[in-house]
């Protein structure tokens, strides 16, 4: 059995917590409800063949009011980027997160997941944007913790990742 | 548990009793590994969350993954230093049932023992999560706000850049259509102008908005009235006559007032240059119309010209043209163009009178000068004193006369009969006569001196057969007056009866034609004049048939003609004259020429 451990990081409110729940249980709930420290969920899954355990910080988002425990970091396989399409200030905490992954775990697999696709035109986020950074090598998707869309996906894609920096 | 921690209320336990009292949990490390011991009671929440029994060594490690991953981050706290000290912060962990709660732990050494204490903080983390997702609801709150401002701001950029465009677009439609448009509020102030208009008052635009639109435009107080007149009718209106603006350039304009469809308390002013219209229907009516002489001829425009000129010199004139061409009318017009205008103009027409009743007529007499002159009487040279004098039919006055009028000519003086003082005047003659005076010279019934003094200037109008064009400005002009005179509605010529009045040969020229108008209106029985409506002669003359050409001419003419139009006319010598389309003058000299009784 392979566990891994990964972090969700991003802003306040850019659906970390929605993400996991939707990955690990289904569901999805509207109500907003800011995480406080750290909720760890695991999941296991079958990537290539291999079972694959998860271990899933949900870190409280960035703002002013919470900044991140560089610390919650340490001993993270890979890391998963969350950004709100409707918000662009999402996206420049997510990249300034990215520096501080860097920094503290070196060049682990990430993800960036833009979500609240099913509200696309609301989107601050272009796709300009988003082509820059997968110019950058960086890997992009976009979903909706709401729908569901992209979801697991993310979570597959990030694990193969994983796999394959063993 | 109160009673069952007291027993270890001693002064050596009581930090730990204390924290026990709280809730936390306190575990003590046992050697270097993640081996602990439960210190005193098991905290109330601890069966329920974790399985490790707390009477057994505890390895810390597995009770959650976060407290595996906090042992590390200990360390530094357990180093026996007294101050150190790590907390966890919070971190969620489902307990037995499933159910997540919040705890943190704190790592520390008291007394040189190293201590994890572990606390459940679902009270304590329900009000910090509240006030958090307070704050964080307004901070999404106002980035809703700000983004539906941004959005609302981007609207309207949109939407003004729209009207901008508008704005522009109308406002070069306007321009394009050279209209200049007003529009003004419920107070009557002006809250836009187009440029086209800024151009005609000369004025810009600061001037102008916000001001009443009497102000805004450049009228005189005659136009001023009749704008403010259609103003008040509140309903939709159509200036009926141009204003000027009296600006550096005048203009003539044409204007509308509407009610703004919008909003029924804003106006609309839409204002059309007929400068041009203006300008050209002066110029035609300045061609076409000479006072009331009509014809725009070639010969007509000529003639207009010479009364133009010679109306500004003071001189004598002698109007030729034979009977019906309008003499009188181009003596009215050299008086009315000349600097006289404003005194009298007086016409005296000279034949079929007697010389002492022509004397008396023109410089009037003492009483007792004859029999019947019971009183002074003043004549019209003193009548006409600093005016104009028109003498018609000149060439029929009696010789005694002539005389006394050549006098007059030279000394600018008249002796009234009876009298012996001469008396000054001031008087401009006009003659006309329908002869040849140098034949009449030549004969011996006109002075010469006379005909000389009287051709310092000479006006000679053509008959109506040598200006034939001016025939259907003149038919229309004549049937617009009789219409309105008659009050019939005449609205058509049928081009039979214009090709019927164009061929015959008018030797009463325009009175003549004047008759033969007025005949057809009366006969007319629909709104278009038919050949038939007109005089037979026209329908039964031969076709150019010269007029004729001398007095004599006119003793040809059959006295029956005469005859039968003073008895049509019951005697009235100007309805015969009308009849016959000749003035009265001559109608007396064709019966003076005929012998019959011309006494009244």
């Amino acid at each position: 059995m392979i566990q891994k451990k990964i972090c969700l990081l991003g802003g306040f409110a850019v659906g970390k917590t929605s993400l996991v729940r939707r990955f690990v249980t289904g569901m999805f709930s509207e109500l907003y409800q800011t995480t406080i420290g750290v909720t760890i969920e695991k999941k296991a899954l079958v990537v290539d063949g291999r079972d694959v355990t998860l271990m899933i910080w949900d870190l409280y988002g960035e703002d002013d009011f919470q900044n991140m425990r560089e610390s919650y970091l340490r001993g993270s396989a890979g890391y998963i980027l969350v950004a709100d399409g409707m918000r662009q200030s999402t996206l420049n905490t997510a990249e300034a997160l990215h520096q501080l992954a860097q920094s503290t775990l070196g060049p682990v697999p990430f993800v960036l997941m833009v979500n609240k696709a099913d509200q696309f035109k609301e989107w601050e986020i272009d796709e300009a944007t988003l082509t820059r950074l997968r110019h950058k090598g960086w890997l992009v998707t976009t979903g909706s913790a709401k729908t569901g869309d992209g979801v697991p996906e993310l979570f597959v894609q990030l694990t193969q990742k994983l796999l394959e920096a063993d | 548990m109160a009673s069952s921690s007291s027993s270890n209320f001693s002064s050596d336990h009581l930090p730990e009793a204390v924290l026990q009292t709280l809730g936390l949990a306190i575990l003590e490390r046992v050697g270097t590994g993640d081996t602990f011991r439960l210190i005193g009671n098991q905290p109330a929440w601890w069966a329920s969350t974790f399985e490790a029994s707390p009477e057994l060594p505890i390895a810390a490690g597995t009770l959650s993954p976060f407290l595996q991953h906090f042992l590390v981050d200990c360390e530094a706290a357990w180093r026996g230093d007294q101050d150190n000290m790590m907390r966890s912060g919070p971190w969620a962990h489902r307990d037995l049932a499933s159910d997540l709660h919040q705890f943190e732990a704190t790592a520390l050494t008291a007394s040189h023992r190293p201590l994890l204490l572990i606390e459940r903080i679902d009270e304590r983390f329900g009000q910090i999560q509240t006030l958090l997702q307070q704050a964080r609801d307004q901070r999404l709150h106002h980035i809703d706000q700000v983004k539906t401002h941004e959005r609302t701001q981007t609207s309207l950029t949109g939407s003004l850049a729209i009207a901008t465009q508008e704005r522009d677009d109308l406002l070069a439609l306007l321009q394009h259509l050279d209209l200049a448009a007003i529009v003004t509020n419920q107070e009557g102030c002006v809250t836009f102008i187009s440029p086209r208009c800024l151009a005609w008052i000369e004025c810009p635009s600061t001037t102008v908005i916000g001001q009443p639109w009497e102000q805004s435009l450049p009228l005189d107080s005659a136009d001023r009235k009749h704008l403010r007149q259609t103003w008040d009718a509140l309903t939709p209106q159509h200036g009926r006559c141009p204003l000027r603006l009296t600006s550096k350039t005048p203009r003539w304009i044409d204007y509308e007032i509407h009610a703004d469809p919008q909003s029924s308390e804003r106006r609309i002013i839409l204002l059309h240059d007929r400068t041009e219209v203006h300008h050209l229907r002066q110029q035609l009516d300045h061609q076409t119309q000479f006072h009331d002489l009509v014809g725009r001829s070639p010969a007509m425009l000529q003639i207009y010209q010479l009364v133009r000129d010679v109306a500004r010199v003071d001189s004598t004139v002698l109007i030729e043209g034979e009977t019906g061409t309008g003499k009188e009318l181009i003596a009215r017009a050299l008086h009315y163009s000349s600097p006289r205008k404003d005194r009298p103009f007086i016409a005296a027409n000279c034949a079929g009178l007697t010389d002492s009743l022509l004397g008396s007529q023109l410089f009037g007499h003492k009483r007792g000068a004859f029999t019947g002159a019971i009183d002074d009487h003043h004549g019209l040279f003193e009548s006409a004193d600093g005016g104009t004098l028109f003498l018609d039919e000149i060439g029929d006055i009696p010789t005694s006369v002539q005389t006394s009028l050549l006098r007059v000519l030279q000394e600018k003086e008249i002796t009234r009969l009876g009298e012996t003082r001469p008396r000054k005047v001031n008087v401009r003659i006009l003659a006309a006569t329908h002869h040849n005076l140098n034949e009449d010279v030549i004969r011996g019934t006109f002075r010469a001196d006379l005909l000389y003094r009287i051709r310092v200037a000479r006006i000679h109008l053509p008959p109506l057969r040598d200006r034939r064009d001016d025939i259907p400005l003149l038919v229309q002009v004549l049937l617009g007056q009789v219409c309105a005179t008659t009050g019939k509605a005449i609205t058509d010529l049928h081009p039979d009866s214009l090709r019927l009045l164009m061929t015959y040969s008018w030797p009463g020229n325009v009175r003549e034609l004047k008759s033969a108008v007025e005949f057809a209106v009366i006969s007319a029985r629909t709104t278009c004049l038919m050949p038939s409506d007109f005089p037979e002669e026209l329908r039964h003359t031969q076709r150019d048939h010269r007029p004729p050409a001398s007095q004599e001419s006119h003793h040809a003419e059959p006295k029956a003609q005469l005859l039968r139009a003073l008895q049509q006319a019951q005697g009235n010598r100007t309805e015969a004259a009308k009849l016959l389309g000749i003035s009265r003058a001559t109608l007396y000299r064709r019966l003076l020429a005929h012998h019959i009784d011309v006494v009244e």
